[in-house]
């Protein structure tokens, strides 16, 4: 459908029409392996290749001022991301005015959520820093909610000898229709009908020095999702949840090493689903200290401390074990993971990496993946490899 | 509360790593000559190095008379470019790399044209109004223009 790019060519003489459509890609394979606990498929025990990524990116851009984007993903993940392929984002982006020292545009369609400094591009390999993000924030578990939202978004850039400011503010449907998501929003209700999408508010301020080495982020967000209930449904219909999450954002590159972190506070509530039993509201906390350092274009290592508080006020979980009675241990409540990692860019096209985390705490593990949830393991160990080409 | 004094082991032992790093970190540059070239048509002799950077990290899309601005780089790897990035534009070029992605994968930008050999990115900006790219010193011909650098 960007194909039609006939007469373009007299208009920008010395172009040619391919020249105005570009095509990207990437195809990963990637292997986990668990001593305890499953992350993206059976992993624990003989491991798990039940994790591919694979995406085609187009962009056409017949005048400087219009671009029209589109990428199709096709992610498998374990349990909560099982194939197929989906419009990872879709949309059109007018450029009113791009001058030296201002840039302002708009972009209409499903455009990817601008979180923090990795969620824009955290299905492709080679814009990770790692296999897998810091959990804490990028969680893969609720990751389509935090993906990309249908609707508007407003962007704006002002550039100067001091840095440049780029601000991005969004309208828009997010993405609730899975059950991962169903599942880590609704928790262990039994119940019959879905979510819904509803109208929802996101933006992000990014700061970068002209030199790129310091970048400050902040994020922002209201994700509204409404309630449909089924058959003999225990919740009622007027039921909403609401996640505000805000994260702050901080790197600094040098020639060799970078250093990022990411702080986040991400506020849930749960409320009129029909019975005061089910009213929830809680700030989970997130926060990772990640390090890279560049042996040479070819090699590199990470190193990251990861965090993860589902509820801020009881950050041991203990309350929330004594509250299910014990049903559910305390570890279930948190996470810390300790990660290293080793890079390897063969070429510019194709990366192999590896890491090891040593992992405390469940918070963010999926229950579509552990069905037990109740039953796994509070110390725990995961090792990835992971293939990656690109064109 | 443990996490909290975890967290400050692990940022001073990363801390110390980084600070050790630095020193190791003012790599030799070279000195050889690269110098950012045009379309001869292009009426742009002088650019600030503000203005060469939105360029090519694909922030500025025009020139000035409207014109789209076609940029041209050699891969990632190639060791002009890396010169180029340090020397003109004084950022590394893994951070060209992430910006470009960034902008590609989220569909917010395209990344520019890449071309294999420096002869190829004399013959490309010679014959595309709009263009710009780098050349070595002794590569550099009447075929294209150098852009100069005003502070």
């Amino acid at each position: 459908m960007f194909l039609s790019g006939t007469g373009l060519a007299e208009e920008q003489p010395g172009l040619k029409n391919q020249d105005l459509f570009k095509i990207n890609g990437f195809v990963s394979q990637g292997y986990i392996k668990t001593n305890r606990n499953n992350f993206f498929g059976h992993s624990n025990n003989s491991g798990s290749f039940d994790f591919r990524e694979i995406g085609l990116t187009a962009s056409l851009r017949p005048t400087p001022r219009l671009q029209l984007s589109g990428q199709l993903l096709h992610r498998r993940a374990g349990e909560g991301s099982s194939g197929g392929v989906h419009i990872d984002f879709g949309f059109m982006d007018y450029n009113f005015i791009n001058t030296p020292s201002a840039e302002i545009g708009i972009r209409l369609g499903r455009t990817k959520n601008p979180f923090g400094f990795y969620n824009d591009t955290r299905d492709v390999p080679f814009t990770r820093p790692s296999i897998l993000l810091p959990q804490s924030i990028y969680f893969d578990r609720t990751r389509n909610l935090a993906l990309a939202s249908d609707g508007g978004q407003l962007y704006g850039e002002s550039r100067a000898d001091w840095g440049n400011i780029t601000v991005q503010f969004g309208v828009g449907y997010p993405q609730v229709g899975d059950r991962s998501t169903e599942l880590s929003l609704l928790g262990q209700i039994p119940h019959s009908g879905n979510l819904k999408s509803r109208a929802s508010y996101l933006g992000r301020i990014l700061y970068e020095q002209p030199s790129g080495r310091l970048r400050l982020a902040v994020s922002g967000s209201q994700v509204n999702t409404g309630y449909d209930s089924g058959e003999g449904d225990i919740l009622n219909s007027s039921g909403s949840v609401k996640f505000y999450p805000v994260i702050l954002s901080a790197q600094y590159n040098a020639e060799r090493w970078s250093i990022t972190s990411e702080y986040a506070l991400r506020h849930f509530r749960m409320s009129n689903f029909g019975d005061p039993k089910f009213e929830q509201h809680l700030t989970g906390e997130s926060f990772y200290l990640q390090g890279t350092y560049r042996f040479s274009p070819s090699w590199e290592a990470v190193l990251r401390y990861d965090l993860l508080f589902a509820d801020r006020k009881d950050r041991s979980g203990k309350k929330f074990a004594a509250k299910t009675g014990y049903q559910y241990p305390a570890h279930n409540q948190y996470a810390r993971d300790f990660t290293v990692g080793l890079r390897w860019n063969i070429t510019p096209a194709i990366m192999l990496s590896t890491e090891y985390h040593r992992i405390n705490g469940t918070a963010w593990l999926s229950s579509l993946d552990n069905p037990d949830i109740a039953h796994t393991e509070k110390n725990w160990n995961l090792f990835a490899v992971q293939a990656s080409y690109r064109f | 509360m443990k996490g909290i004094s975890d967290f400050c082991v692990w940022g001073a032992l990363l801390f110390t790593l980084l600070v050790t790093l630095t020193f190791a970190d003012n790599a030799l540059s070279s000195s050889d000559g690269v110098e950012a070239v045009v379309h001869p048509g292009t009426e742009t002799h002088t650019l600030s190095r503000n203005l060469l950077r939105s360029i090519f990290s694909m922030r500025l899309r025009t020139w000035q008379n409207g014109l789209p601005i076609i940029v041209f780089v050699l891969p990632d790897d190639a060791p002009l470019h890396s010169r180029f990035a340090k020397q003109k534009l004084n950022i590394f070029p893994y951070q060209l790399r992430s910006a470009w992605d960034r902008m590609v994968y989220s569909g917010t930008g395209q990344a520019p044209f890449v071309v294999q050999t420096e002869e190829e990115m004399r013959s490309r900006i010679a014959s595309t109004p709009g263009a710009i790219g780098y050349l070595d010193d002794s590569k550099i011909d009447d075929s294209v223009q150098i852009v100069h650098i005003s502070e």
